[in-house]
This record gives C-alpha cells, structure tokens and sequence, in this order.
C-alpha cells in the first residue's frame, strides 16, 4: 500500500517514522481540502437560516452524515455529531436510562474515557459498577462476560479494539451474551473503526462511538451511532439551540431525531473533514486497510520480540491490530520514547489515558506503545526493531 | 535530578539573551525546585535532556553511551559540582575585576589593568594606543644613563604583576645596558598603592629607593592589607633616616611630584601595570628577561 503521497507532513519530515496513530493520525490531503471547502465555498450554519448559503451548507452536513453512517454501516437517522469518542460516551454514560437497571459491566483495561464517567456514576450512587479483569494474555475470557451480565445487567461497555493491548474483545458475541440478558452494548470504537470494517447493522451493537482524528479525519469531530430505537430514549445531557422542537416558558419539547444530542453550532469543517476521511478510507478499500495493517502487526510482534521487549498481552492474538505496547527491561518507558524520538522515530509512552488497565496488565510506571496506520511501511516497521535493538543496549 | 540545576544555570543565562529560552528556564527552575524539595521532577526536563545526551553519545560510541547510561546520576552529580565550581569561579572573577581591575587576581600572571569604572584615568584597553612619554629623564633612575637604550617603567608598588616582574627588571639593569626609568603610577584599585609610591620617593630623596623597593615588593600583601603602619616599618628596615622619612611623607612633599609622573601616565594611555617602553616601543604586562633582552637587542639594532 503506498499511500505516503497523499499526507503532506511525511513529505515534510521525510525521514520521520510515525508510529503513534492510536493517538492521533495524520492527515490526507483530500481531508485538508474538504475542511478548507467548508470555510471557502459553504462558511454558513446548517440547520437553522434560511437564506441559500445555509440551505447549502444543510444539505452538506446530511449528505456527510450519510456518507459517514454508510461507512459505519448504519443508519444516519441514528448518527449523531460529536466531538470525539469521549464525548460519545459520555453521552452514553449521561443519558442512559438506570432507573430500571443499574448494573453497568466494562473491563478495567478500558480507556479512561469509558471508566471516568462510570466511575463517577458509580461515586454518586446512580449505578452498581463491574469492572472485569483480564487474564495473562491481556483478555477477559467470554464464560466471564457470560458469568457477570445477567438480567440486572443495564448497559454493558468495551471496546472492538484496545488502546493499549491492541486486541479487540469479540464484541459480537458480548453482544449477543448481553442482549440475551436485555442490557445494551456500547462499544468504544476509537481504535476499532479506524482499521477494520464496521457494520453496524449486522453486529448489534447498540452504540458506537469513535473519533474522526484516529481515522484520518480532522481533530475535534467524532460521532456516535445509535440504533434509532434508542435516539428518542435517551435524555440529552447537553442542552441548547439546534436541539429542541419548540420551548415555552413552562416546558421545551426535544427534537425526536439525533440532532438534539447536537447542541450549539457543530463543527461543519470537522464533519466535511470527517466525511472526506470515510471516503478516502472506502477509496482505499477497509479490507485492504485490515490486510496491510495485519502485515505490519505479524511483523511489529516479530521485531519486538526481537529485542527481548515485554509485550503486553498475547503479541499472537487472532485480532490484534497493527498496535503494541511493550516494555525494555531496566528502561522508563519515556526514555525508549525519546530515545527514538531522537532516532526520527514516534511512538507513545506513559499510560494511554488506561492507567487502570496498564497497572492490571503490570505495567505500573506505563509502557511504550507503537501504533502503524495505513501509511507505514514494511520498512519503517524494521526500522523500529533496529532503533530498539540499539537502545536495548544501552541496559 | 540534580542535571536540572545544571539546565537551569545554563538556560537562565541563555534566556536573558533569547525568548525561546525562558519557558525552558521556567521547566528546569520548576524541576530544581522540586529536587531541592526532595521530590522528583515532574516536568520531564530531566529525561529530554538525558536521552539528548545518550543519543548525542550514541553516535559515536554505544558503549560509551552505555557507560554514560548506566552512571547517568553520578554524572549529573559531576556536571553539576563543575557548574557550581564555575558559578564560584565566575563570582570570583567579578571580585578580582572589582577589586584589583583583571579577572585573575593578584596571584595570577598578566598585568593589573586600570579599572577604569572606578577611576579618571581613561578608557583606554590595547597597547596600540599608548603613547611613548616624552619625558625620559625623570623617574627613579638607574643602569647606564649613557646607554642608547631608554627603558621606560610605569609600575604600581601595590600591583601583584609590577612585583611579579621585578627580578627580570633587576637583571635588566644588572646587564648595564639600559637607561631605566621608574614612573610610579599608582593604580587607584589597588590600596594603600599611592602610599608605597610616596614613600619609595621619599626614600629616592634619601639614594635609597631601590633598598625601600625591594622591601615594599617583598612585603606588598603586608602592605596593601596594612597600608601607613607597615610602610614606615619597611621604611626604617631599609636604613632609611625616619626623621627625613616622616617630615617627607607625613608631609606628602612628593605628592607633586606622583601626580606629575600619574599625568605623563594619563597622557600616555596607560591602563594597565607594569607598562615598559623599550626606547618608545610599548610593551604590557609581565615580560620575562629573555623577552625584555629580546626587545633590548632589537631597539640596539634600531628595530
């Protein structure tokens, strides 16, 4: 897959190796442009006026909204904008129904994302939280997913692939293990919509949230996608214009579609720049995306293997991505990181906003973690394990 | 980690001159403080210098980088003791500036420079602008006053650097060769100088300056630090007729005469001591007597 041309900072930094896309990626050009269209040929708020300029930029916003959920394989009538992943879920967390059911299930290696807004749910007595831990090969077996959800079981929340240990739970059977108990299943898809394709029609899940810049897309958008059964169920925690049908001085009445998770003007260049970063991704064809990213992980075990580093959970799970964190014996994680931050080489060190999850997995002063998207090479992967065999002796 | 006290002196100073230095300084003050509060530095400073270092030694040398790697705090420890070392250095040479116009002190070699924030003799800091004095026949006399060589001093009895050079200037005149001239030229930094400078006068009025000389030299710290008191006692040690000694000095009668050799100083631009001029040509600073025989040899031959 040769794609470098297209991101115009690798033409910058020709000689950088950049390996920390779990954080955030890089940017296609098409992208950059598609932001850029929004504030030269559209410049309007959607929804609202009525003069042509914002009738455009209306009709633009549904369009990308189609074209975003079409990717996602779900409807755009349950597609929702947000500013990221975390906002998603804490979308999720804030306007889910516990009055009936308060018994939430997640694991303990989710991203602070998830945990903060349980935790704090669970501090003020609004849900009986469950955290699972998981086994030496950095995964919770499904008998336990299957031993802990039962009927008072509200929402279950994880993840299709994991920030820090790169593997993703088979969200699909956790699906079907909670909807036979009737909870709902939220799944954080920030490392999982990026690099694999998604339906969410046919997986079940409830909801998926995710963010648009670990996706090639511009920072600052995301979206949630919820089953549309579920978009008039849920009480939005954010209120302001653009999400009410009409307001009185005794009552408001919410608008019934998505748009009233929506408050305030949204981020039209993110979600142009959102759409762009769908298209360029079916452009490239997510199966390829898989394929070339299954590549570069086989071979960012192997290297780091190589070099005798600590791999967190098992390097050899049937789903891992393109994404490890490791530790060098004898090294802080950030002295590997700026070492090869010296070496033109970026990678993420310290505890990925999952200090929970690292501490369970061992790793109590956090870990290295190198992540490859569509634009690393064979080569670059390579380059990593000869830049940590160097180091390596340095302890 | 104690490096950050290095960083911090380093950049402090780096960021006087330059913005893009201060918000570093502010990270290595935030991590001094820190250290010095026994708690670790949580800007991470401490590890961005530490893997520029390793890389930088990387380079050229994985064992060393190793070697440096794994002794990484003694290291730090030593760079910072070298730091602090400098800083005292540093201060100390401000002092000697201060106090006695040159960096070095008064136990270095070189010359005593004329402190010119302390004084009104000018501004005046290399050998091209000095002049030669016109007048060569006053001073304190000695050597062959027939002698085609004239071999100008402008000294100060208190400069550590007059002192320093006055065996080569005693084997100069014990050559026979030279005409030389003494014109005291009392650097106002230095205390207690215009003293010695009247009292070595006063004694050339009793053919005795030389015997007072050698025993000012010899005991200059004594009277630096101790200024009239140690002066007389020299003055009586060398013989000299205390009577005459004390009208002379108490009397400041040759205090006319030291502020006319101080002027043909001024007028010579000279800023530092011991200052020579070899029939004209000037020469600063402590010079050897291979160097001032050089310098004979060569005003012999015209040169």
């Amino acid at each position: 897959m040769n794609v470098r041309n297209d991101f115009p900072i690798l033409g910058k930094y020709p000689s950088l190796t950049y390996l920390d896309s779990a954080c955030t990626s890089l940017k296609p050009r098409a992208v950059i442009a598609a932001q850029d269209e929004y504030y030269e040929e559209f410049g309007a708020c959607a929804g609202r006026s009525a003069h042509s300029l914002a009738r455009k930029t209306s009709g633009k916003i549904e369009e990308c909204r189609e074209g975003i959920a079409k990717f996602l394989g779900a409807k755009a009538g349950g597609l929702a904008f947000t500013k990221n992943a975390t906002e998603g879920l804490n979308l999720v967390a804030n306007s889910f129904d516990f009055s009936k059911r308060r018994q939430v299930i997640t694991t303990i290696l989710e991203h602070h994302s998830v945990l903060l807004p349980l935790m704090r749910l669970r501090d003020e007595g609004k849900i009986a939280l469950e955290m699972l831990r998981p086994g030496g090969d950095g995964m919770v077996a499904i008998e336990e997913w299957e031993l802990k959800i039962d009927r008072n079981t509200a929402l279950v929340l994880t993840n299709n692939a994991n920030n820090t240990t790169g593997i993703g739970h088979d969200a699909n059977a956790i699906c079907k293990i909670a909807h036979e108990s009737g909870a709902a299943v939220c799944i954080d898809g920030a490392q999982g919509v990026p690099h694999r394709k998604t339906d969410f029609a046919r997986s079940g899940f409830d909801f998926l949230c995710f963010s648009g810049h670990k996706m090639l897309g511009p920072t600052g958008i995301g979206a949630i996608a919820m089953g549309e059964e579920w978009v008039g169920k849920m009480r939005p925690f954010l209120l302001g214009g653009g999400t009410v049908k009409s307001v009185s001085e005794a009552k408001m009445e919410m608008l019934p579609s998505t748009e009233r998770f929506e408050a305030g003007i949204q981020n039209y260049s993110g979600i142009f720049g959102l759409a762009a970063a769908c298209g360029y991704l079916n452009k490239i064809g997510m199966g390829k995306v898989e394929e070339h990213e299954k590549k570069l992980a086989s071979l960012l075990a192997g290297a780091l293997e190589g070099v005798g580093a600590k791999i967190l959970g098992n390097p050899r799970a049937q789903n891992h991505s393109a994404l490890y964190s490791f530790n060098v014996a004898g090294a802080k994680p950030h002295d590997i990181a700026l070492l090869l931050d010296r070496k033109d080489i970026a990678v993420r060190s310290g505890f990925f906003c999952a200090q929970p999850g690292l501490e369970a997995l061992g790793a109590r002063q956090g870990a290295v973690r190198a992540s490859c998207y569509v634009y690393n090479s064979e080569q670059e992967v390579k380059r990593l394990g000869e830049a940590l065999q160097e180091i390596g002796k340095l302890y | 980690m104690v490096l950050c006290i290095v960083a911090f002196v380093v950049l402090g100073v780096m960021s006087v001159f330059s913005a893009k230095y201060r918000p570093l300084a502010k990270e290595a003050f935030r991590c001094v403080f820190r250290t010095v509060t026994f708690r670790p530095c949580d800007t991470g400073l401490d590890d961005r210098i530490k893997a520029e270092v390793l890389s930088r030694v990387m380079r050229f040398s994985l064992p060393a980088a190793r070697l440096a790697n794994r002794h990484f705090q003694t290291l730090s420890w030593v760079f910072v003791l070298l730091t602090l070392g400098s800083l005292a250095y540093s201060a100390l040479g401000i002092y000697n500036f201060y106090q006695y116009g040159n960096c070095d002190g008064p136990q270095a070699s070189g010359a005593c420079i004329l402190n010119y924030l302390t004084s009104d003799y000018g501004r005046f800091s290399s050998p091209t602008e000095l002049i030669a004095p016109n007048d060569t026949a006053n001073g304190i006399v000695a050597g062959d006053l027939g002698s085609n060589v004239t071999v100008v001093e402008f000294g100060c009895f208190t400069c550590p650097y007059t002192k320093q050079d006055e065996p080569a200037v005693q084997a100069l005149i014990a050559d026979g060769s030279v005409k030389y001239i003494f014109k005291p030229f009392p650097l106002p930094g230095h205390p207690y100088s215009r003293d010695a400078a009247n009292a070595v006068l006063c004694a050339d009025r009793q053919g005795k300056s030389w015997e007072l000389r050698k025993l000012v030299f010899d005991h200059q710290e004594a009277c630096a630090k101790g200024g009239v008191l140690p002066i007389k006692i020299l003055a009586e040690n060398a013989g000299l007729n205390m009577t005459q000694f004390d009208k002379c000095f108490d009397g400041n009668l040759t205090s006319s005469e030291l502020d006319h050799y101080i002027a043909q100083g001024k007028a010579s631009h000279i800023y530092a001591t011991p200052t020579f001029f070899i029939n004209g040509k000037p020469f600063v600073g402590v010079k050897s007597i291979e160097e001032l025989r050089e310098a004979v040899r060569r005003a012999k031959a015209g040169r």
